[in-house]
């Protein structure tokens, strides 16, 4: 078989950190190929090189035999390469179909040709399974469609090799296997897949062939078929990950949340949490699975005070809360890592140390009367940045050039130092690399060996069962099983949560 | 964080070079040398009695800047500084027409006075954003238009000065006027007031956990929320700050420069929304804030001295100021791009739409 894309000792340096030392890489036609490394292993540079938006210090690109020099995207696109981003480029106002033909139109006239339009991208969705609404508009859409529509618009100006950065970071487990059907639709024919990610079962999964990363260089080329997840992590961590032994059990104390009877609508006034009960005590970690979108996050956001409870109670700490906002919930002893770090869990334009003392600015600690005792809160800024290896210059950086990893890193390391009684926690390890996330489970471990209680919730059934005391599962608004994890699997999870009851 | 600050200083140094040179050429085609217009600008602004105007006007339009700079920093638009500033004005010049007592008595409550009512006003737009759910940027607009009504009727009926042809009140008593410092001939104690609110505002921006947490808020409210900050009492307060300020400045504007009422006066002047153009181009941090407003003052006062001396027309002072404005917004695209941070600077874009009346 011959290879659609080659790099040859391709060397990138920016100031204070070599990038990619000679990297040397070798797609084949019709491979889905992984690309794999820690966060800060040098694939989105090595990505943005290749798609024409950084320009190597030296190496070579070749495309189907000939070695080709890109000054911009455009360049890349012509040579018959397509990018998904991680964060979508799309037109948030304009249709799928409009967005998918930007830049090159059918026309009649000088008018665009919506028919003719939304013919194409209907037709070019049959093909490869991407089933989406040429004429729905994107601000409408969920992001599993988003990711369709950049693909299509891949797809639609000739793309012979795709590639996606990290795409499953942004998806839910049903979009996600959905991805991956279209990926081997692409692969049928003839279509050539570059897949970036540092998620090992995908790699395991979908992968042909995996490349991987490790401080800029690339350690190693494997075919998948002949390799293993603890071989691949191994490769690119350095040493040996453990992931899935189950922590031994700690000492039970006092419930630190109490949830009786509640019920949440949402903004459109649907019921979505429906006279839920459940319990954390003191030294476990309760697992919460669902698929999303069935109450779960309404839920989190009524027990941290950010949603207002229809009926119920909620007790934190002792304290009736159902009704109070999260300054008092934050007071009550509760503590909360937030699934969007972006909108909710950070503010990109602050300073990392701006960042880390939110929620904490208001104690006797960092303030005398009315001031701030900035010193004060740089060291505090230092000691979570140094105690959760934030890869960062200072607490005067801003936290907008952070990457996702560091930026989840951020979030969780400033959550757990509040050393609240309860910690809400909402995929914890979303987007970080399988060594962050070994390190982060052993945090999580350890701050409920100390006594706090965890509410966890992920979606990755894995991650539940590894690290769970108990396990419920929500569906449609309510409990609907609760189980021992050390006696169930991913599949019985699943069961309950597409609404198996037995 | 040196190099984002020296890249600031220089663009705008280029952008005020840019927009000198545009004001050339527009200058050029109007018959002058321009190097001799800009002389008898910068000489007209800086020199004599022209230093006392500029630095007297800098006071209403850095106040307001200032006054705007609040709610902006924690991502309140407050457009309504107009009306809290006219409203202000009128109830501190009552207090200090009618109120009888010691002099000092009288002009501090006058000030209280016009603080207080520039707040109340304000206070009402947070109230329809918190209750009513109508965004600030349109309630406190929208307000406006009765401010500017109510004092109109107050003037012109209740309490007209019946001596004169004009609407307007009748003259603060000599004894209650706001005195004059010895400083370049004569500038307005209100001088004092504005050092104040500058650096009480940047002490609070910089130093306190309330600055802190609005600065965030404008940021981020969501983030603010998630941290405990109590946002929509955040809100209230900025605003009542702000309308305070607003109120200060009208009170000024009368009582300590124009000495009577005079119906529509403080609109047409348009100092609330040169305020608003300085605070969003020093991006609501105090000192630029004072360095925009000086320079928009010594250009406004340069070129009314241009137009007398010379016959350029004033317009082409306003040229040039429109020009460092729409180069200056291009600088914020500009670097917004370079950093790709959208959250940074929230008004680049709508600024140009509301610059309307400089």
């Amino acid at each position: 078989m011959s290879n659609a894309l080659e790099l040859r000792g391709i060397s990138k340096s920016f100031p204070g950190v070599r990038a990619n030392d000679n990297v040397d890489l070798e797609v084949r036609r019709g491979d889905i190929h992984a690309i794999v490394g820690e966060n800060g292993a040098g694939k989105t540079t090595l990505m943005s090189i290749l798609y024409g938006l950084t320009a190597p210090d030296s190496g070579e690109i070749v495309v189907d035999g000939r070695t080709v020099r890109f000054n911009s995207a455009l360049d890349a696109i012509a040579a018959g390469l397509g990018m998904v981003h991680q964060a979508f480029k799309l037109f948030p106002t304009l249709t799928v179909a409009e967005n998918v033909v930007f830049r090159n139109e059918p026309r009649t006239g000088i008018f665009l040709d919506r028919a003719e339009a939304a013919k194409r991208v209907r037709a070019l969705g049959s093909e490869y399974g991407l089933m989406v609404d040429p004429g729905a508009r994107i601000e409408d859409l969920p992001v599993g469609v988003l990711q369709r529509v950049e693909i299509l618009k891949a797809l639609y100006r000739d793309a012979q090799v795709l590639i996606l950065d990290e795409p499953t970071a942004v998806l839910t487990p049903q979009e996600r296997d959905n991805l991956f059907v279209t990926l081997r639709r692409l692969k049928d024919r003839g279509r050539t897949v570059i897949f970036i990610t540092h998620k090992l079962g995908e790699v395991m999964a979908v992968s042909d062939r995996v490349t991987v990363l490790r401080g800029g260089r690339a350690v190693a080329h494997l075919d998948t078929a002949s390799t293993s997840p603890t071989e691949v992590s191994r490769l690119m961590t350095g040493r040996n990950v453990d992931l899935d032994s189950r922590p031994p059990p700690s000492l039970l104390g006092e419930a630190v949340l109490s949830v009786t009877d509640l019920t949440v609508r949402d903004d459109d006034g649907l019921v979505r949490v429906d006279a839920v009960s459940l319990e954390v005590r003191s030294g476990e970690i309760l697992g919460v699975a669902a698929v999303a979108g069935n109450g779960q996050h309404e839920l989190i956001e009524a027990i941290c005070g950010l949603r207002p409870a229809d009926r119920g109670s909620i007790v934190v700490g002792g304290r009736e809360v159902a009704a109070a906002d999260m300054a008092v919930t934050r007071e009550s002893g509760l503590a909360y890592i937030p699934e969007d770090r972006h909108r909710v869990g950070t503010a990109a334009g602050g300073e990392v140390w701006a960042n880390l003392v939110m929620g904490f600015q208001r104690r006797k600690r960092f303030r005398r009367g009315r001031f701030m005792r900035r010193a004060e809160v740089e060291e505090h800024a230092r000691r979570i940045i140094a105690d959760y290896d934030v890869r960062v210059a200072g607490p005067a950086v801003t936290a907008a050039t952070l990457s996702g990893g560091n930026l989840q890193k951020l979030v969780v390391g400033r959550e757990m130092s509040h050393a609240a009684p309860l910690l809400v926690a909402e995929e914890p390890t979303r987007g970080v690399d399988v060594g962050a996330i070994e390190f982060l489970h052993r945090q999580l471990v350890e701050y409920r060996s100390q006594g706090g209680g965890i509410l966890l919730l992920s979606a990755e059934l894995w991650e539940l069962l590894a690290l769970s005391s108990r396990v419920v599962v929500m569906y449609e608004g309510r409990i609907v099983a609760e189980l021992d994890p050390a006696e169930t699997d991913e599949a019985e999870l699943g069961f309950f949560m597409t609404g198996g009851s037995r | 964080m040196m190099s984002q600050s020296s890249f600031d200083r220089l663009s705008v140094a280029l952008s005020i070079v840019a927009a000198l040179l545009i004001g050339a050429a527009v200058i050029a085609l109007s018959g002058t040398n321009p190097l001799l217009a800009y002389g008898e600008m910068v000489e007209g602004a800086l020199t004599g009695s022209g230093l006392r105007n500029t630095t007297a006007r800098m006071i209403p339009i850095v106040g307001m800047g200032l006054a705007l700079s609040i709610p902006f920093r924690a991502g309140v638009i407050n457009l309504g500084g107009e009306g809290q500033m006219v409203l202000g004005g009128l109830a501190g010049t009552l207090c200090a027409i009618y109120l009888p007592g010691p002099p000092a008595l009288v002009m501090a409550a006058s000030i209280v006075a016009g603080a207080v009512a520039g707040a109340f006003w304000a206070f009402l737009a947070a109230a329809g954003q918190i209750w009513l759910k109508l965004p600030i940027l349109i309630s406190s607009l929208l307000l406006a238009y009765p401010a500017r009504a109510i004092t109109s009727y107050l003037v012109r009926f209740p309490f007209a000065d019946p001596t004169v042809t004009s609407s307007s009140t009748v003259p603060v008593p000599d004894a209650n006027r706001i005195p004059k410092l010895p400083l370049f001939g004569g500038v307005s104690a209100s001088l004092v007031l504005l050092a104040f609110f500058l650096v009480a505002i940047a002490i609070f921006n910089q130093r306190t956990v309330a600055g802190y947490e609005t600065r965030m808020t404008g940021l981020n409210s969501r983030f603010s929320r998630y941290g405990g900050v109590g946002v929509d009492r955040q809100v209230v307060w900025v605003m009542l700050a702000s309308g305070a300020i607003a109120g200060v400045i009208g009170t000024h504007l009368v009582v300590g420069e124009t000495y009577r009422f005079l119906d529509g006066d403080l609109v047409a002047s348009g100092f609330a929304w040169t305020g608003l153009l300085v605070t969003l181009l020093a991006s609501h941090r105090p000192l630029p804030l004072l360095a925009a407003g000086a320079f928009f003052s010594a250009l406004q006062i340069g070129g009314l001295a241009m137009q007398r001396n010379v016959n350029v027309p004033w317009q082409i002072a306003l040229v040039v100021q429109a020009v460092v404005i729409v180069v200056l917004a291009g600088r914020f695209v500009l670097s917004r791009r370079q950093r790709a941070q959208p959250e940074e600077i929230p008004m680049a874009e709508g600024e140009l739409t509301v610059t309307g009346e400089v």
